[in-house]
């Protein structure tokens, strides 16, 4: 054997055992990500276009779009806005309980969707705490919109924070050091120097967030009471009309979820590549020393 | 403008950063506060620049009381150790970017921007830059946009945290004949921080040596260096033989200061490796020694010598050095120029560091 | 040089911002959680523990946690080959690919739940050729390690990923270097490295799995003391308008969340460390 071979042997697989290991890999990828994907758009169209459009051209899956659009209007505004204070506070500035607070942002992603469906029904619902009050007052929590938004803004709140963080602390405070020292106010500094430097990863915690916005379901299911036409977002459509055997229209109403599922993948992965040619630039060597 | 320090404290926990702190920076000079890390200098600079608040005393700029005033209203220009430039904007947008956040009133207009931007970058050589970004330039680059940056808005005083650190050493030594050659022609009082005791020496009217948050010594460059004020001067700036006195009791009285104060152990002799002689014979007041090890070093002989159980280093010319032509394990004696004693070892280099 | 806190703040927005995410979390997060524990303080001890560990919650939290185990196993052993092929071996396509492991945190749980369960249901394009073999997926506890399997792959991919990348490739070689071969490289070198990573993001897929709830009620058939998971059973006990029944078993279930968080943390406070004690230098090489 050469010695150019038994470089090579030792820092790298034999052949069989990469083609091995790919066969694997994209094999359990293929049957678990890519045919489940191309099994929503294939059991959708299953009877043809016509049928697909009739299913989707209907009130209450039209109602169920319009819902699902406006419980991610309501939540991620507030969604970016918690972001940006807890990532601000936690990134630029050191205090007690820091880790505490963290863990404490981390917890949606722990609990159950449908843990927290229940919690807010206990709050709001009829025999809840605030129950007997709303009802008193005619306003309505549960089973209802405003239920909705508040369990998804309990869902989605790490997501922002979460990105932010680690990418704000990263960068340091020095930049906003060096704008205050120029004379900026704090909204200067904050809009011309902060904002510009983590403009992509803002984008990228606010695609996610509002992915899992527009598509959960447990939570959502527990506080919206299924009421067709009125508290039934897409994902709740959707399995109402599974429950019917309805394949077709179960899956049309999917393949518009998966095709905001593509998306997000394809806005995701540009934002990632963004982010990285800008850390790339930013590592580059530096240029050697000239006059 | 002059700067006044007066009673400056500061803790980080248990961490006494930096303990009493009198300093007067007159107008249109150029300061270095010298010292090893964690003696406190950069935390002196940023309570002058307002980025950090002192636990007590106070700050005046030009005898105006400045200690509470916010660091954007204290026109000082900053220069970060990593220069801290806005890596999104341009370079022309970065020496900018203190003209555009001027309140609407005062902001000057867009082509006097343009003017004056252009002319600061003229001044630090770079204004075929202008378009590039901050990732694009090399680190000496880098530094002098910062400097430019700063002076955009033209500032009261200057401060510069390690300017030139993180260079290489062909850049640094030019840009710090640069830095100097500016101030002579700006004028504007300047405080700089360096561990580094040949820039403090070669850049600065006054060095400030400092050490665990206290000043050691405030002089020129050349008092500092040959009149140290305390040991930890002498070992900081330079290569420095120390005795212990009651040993070397016939070297203490050659420093010119009483024998008698010097008696017990509790003092210190300092003496920089090229002010002893050595000869080959024994002369009045001169130590004996064996060679241990000859050294070329570039222009200069180094010899180190074995006293007792002392090691001893002695710088020598070539021409000295090939006229006693010296050999491992000789018999020689030792006569010091100038020496420097100090009664009650003090702090010394040894265990500096621990409180970092 | 030292620079903790100090009492007076440069930057601006400290209080501002503290403050409104505190407020934030309180009223979210905190506030809700808090009225869980009330409400299940209605209940005495014993009657939580009598509900928490009936007979059919019982059976749920094996199925629950059986299944999560599983489907995290899985997660690992594939996980890892396609981090590895994703970061070290060049194939046409593998953009998409990497891009597309990020599906499961894209797609509606309800979509993945109707999609796996057609496809592995007896006349589906797997479950057609499965069902001969005497393979039964869709409703029966295999088919929730399916959905279980499909939720938790990310977690594993995406830990690996950054670390497998970060492996600075001197230790491969030192190891060829000093006579190891390829296997013994990997095993006693690589996977050390890798093993906190992997543990990690083995935890997330699990802790992920336990709560899980949209992809797996459609295919799992939810015959309770078979293939129910507790938090159907949750909602099974509030469609029977038995709240407290439904807030015992939710108060089980956050405890397992809290400590699956501590988990996650403790673990992932364990691989920096470890990572930091690796390449020790590499704060004065920033």
């Amino acid at each position: 054997m050469s010695g150019a071979a038994a470089v090579k042997r030792a820092l790298a697989e034999p052949r069989w055992v990469r083609v091995l290991l790919l066969g694997v890999g994209l094999g359990f990828l293929f049957f678990f990500l890519a045919l489940p994907l191309l099994a929503v758009f294939g059991e959708a169209f299953a009877t043809g276009w016509t049928a697909y459009a009739k299913a989707l051209d209907d009130p209450e899956a039209l109602s169920a779009i319009g819902l699902t659009l406006s419980v991610a209007l309501f939540v991620l505004p507030g969604n970016l806005v918690f972001g940006l204070a807890a990532a601000w506070a936690i990134a630029k500035f050191d205090f007690r309980g820091k880790s505490l607070l963290i863990t404490l942002i981390d917890l949606p992603f722990a609990v159950s969707p449908v843990v927290v469906g229940l919690v807010f029904l206990l709050i709001f619902g009829a025999q809840g705490l605030f129950g007997p009050w709303l009802a008193a007052h005619e306003i309505k929590v549960v089973f209802a919109l405003p239920g909705m938004i508040i369990v998804t803004m309990f869902i989605t709140c790490p997501f922002v924070a979460r990105e932010l963080i680690p990418l704000m602390q990263a960068q340091g405070k020095e930049e906003e050091e060096a704008a205050l020292s120029l004379g900026a106010t704090g909204w200067q500094m904050f809009r011309r120097v902060t904002l510009p430097n983590i403009k992509w990863g803002l984008m990228y915690g606010v695609i996610l967030a509002n992915a899992r916005a527009m598509g959960e379901f447990g939570a959502v299911s527990v506080v919206s009471g299924h009421i067709r036409g009125q508290t039934n977002t897409l994902p709740l459509h959707v399995e109402i009309l599974y429950n019917e055997y309805n394949a077709v229209g179960a899956f049309a109403s999917a393949s518009v979820l998966a095709l905001l599922a593509l998306v997000t993948l394809l806005a995701k992965t540009i934002v990632e590549w963004r982010m990285r040619r800008e850390t790339l630039m930013l590592k580059a060597e530096l240029p050697p020393e000239k006059n | 403008m002059s700067i006044e320090i007066r009673a400056i404290g500061k803790r980080f926990g248990s961490f006494v950063a930096l303990e009493d702190i009198n300093l007067h920076i007159p107008s249109g000079e150029l300061v270095a506060l010298l010292g090893p890390s964690g003696c406190g200098k950069t935390t002196l600079l940023r309570i002058i620049a307002g980025m950090e608040s002192a636990d007590h005393g106070q700050v005046l700029f030009g005898g105006e009381e400045a200690t509470h005033l916010p660091a954007r209203d204290r026109k000082v220009g900053f220069v970060f150790q990593h220069y801290a430039l806005f890596r999104h904007m341009s370079v022309f947008e970065n020496v900018a970017f203190g003209l555009r956040v001027k309140p609407r009133r005062v902001r000057p207009t867009e082509a006097e921007i343009r003017r004056r931007v252009m002319e600061l970058l003229d001044l630090v050589q770079l204004d075929w830059l202008a378009d590039r970004y901050p990732s694009q330039l090399s680190g000496g680059q880098r530094q002098r946009i910062a400097l430019a940056r700063a002076l955009a808005v033209e500032p009261r005083v200057l401060l510069l945290d390690e300017p030139f650190g993180a260079l290489d050493t062909r850049v640094r030594k030019e840009l710090r004949r640069w830095l100097r050659r500016l101030h002579d022609e700006m004028h504007i009082s300047s405080v700089f921080v360096t561990h580094d005791q040949e820039e403090a020496l070669e850049v600065a009217d006054r060095v400030v040596v400092m050490n665990r948050g206290r000043i050691e010594q405030i002089g020129s460059p050349d008092e500092v260096y040959s009149a140290p004020a305390s040991p930890f001067v002498y070992q900081f700036l330079g290569n420095v033989n120390v005795f212990h006195s009651r040993v070397h009791g016939a070297w203490a009285e050659i420093g010119r200061e009483s024998p008698a104060a010097y008696a017990s152990a509790e003092a210190m002799a300092f003496v920089r490796p090229h002010d002893i002689d050595i000869e080959r014979q024994p002369v009045v007041g001169s130590l004996e020694a064996r060679v241990q090890d000859v050294h070329l070093i570039g222009p200069l002989v180094r010899v180190e010598l074995a006293h007792a159980t002392e090691l001893i280093e002695v710088e020598l010319t070539r021409e000295r050095a090939a006229l006693l032509s010296l050999v491992r394990g000789q018999q020689v004696w030792l006569k010091p120029r100038q020496v420097r004693v100090f009664a009650l070892p003090e702090t010394t280099l040894e265990d500096e560091g621990s409180g970092i | 040089m030292p620079r903790p806190a100090s009492g007076r703040r440069l930057l601006p927005g400290f209080g501002l911002s503290l403050g409104c995410t505190l407020v934030y979390l309180s009223l979210l997060i905190l506030l809700p959680l808090a009225g869980l524990a009330f409400k299940a303080s209605e209940l005495s001890l014993a009657q939580w523990w009598a509900i928490a560990t009936s007979e059919r919650a019982l059976a749920s939290y094996r199925v629950t946690f059986g299944a999560s185990l599983l489907a995290a196993m899985i997660n690992a052993f594939f996980g890892l080959i396609v981090a590895w092929i994703l970061v070290r071996y060049p194939f046409p396509g593998k953009r998409v690919v990497d891009s597309l492991v990020d599906l499961p945190f894209a797609l509606p749980t309800a979509v993945a739940g109707i999609t796996l369960a057609t496809l592995y249901a007896g006349n589906g394009w797997i479950g057609r050729h499965l069902e001969p073999l005497g393979v039964k997926v869709a409703f029966t506890p295999l088919g929730i390690v399916v959905a279980l399997t499909f939720i938790g792959l990310p977690f594993v991919v995406r830990t690996l990923q950054p670390v497998i990348e970060d492996i600075e490739p001197e230790i491969e070689e030192a190891a060829a270097m000093l006579g190891a071969s390829r296997w013994q490289t990997f095993t006693r070198v690589l996977l050390p490295a890798l093993f906190p990573a992997l543990l990690t993001g083995f935890t997330l897929a699990f802790s992920r799995s336990i709560g899980e709830y949209g992809s797996v009620i459609f295919i799992a058939g939810n015959l309770p003391l078979i293939s129910e998971i507790t938090p159907l059973l949750i909602i099974a006990k509030l469609e029977q308008y038995d709240v407290v029944g439904a807030t015992a078993l939710a108060v089980v279930m956050l405890i397992i969340s809290f400590v699956m968080l501590l988990a996650v943390n403790a673990l992932q406070w364990w691989a920096a460390s470890r990572l930091h004690r690796r390449s020790g230098s590499a704060d004065e090489r920033r």
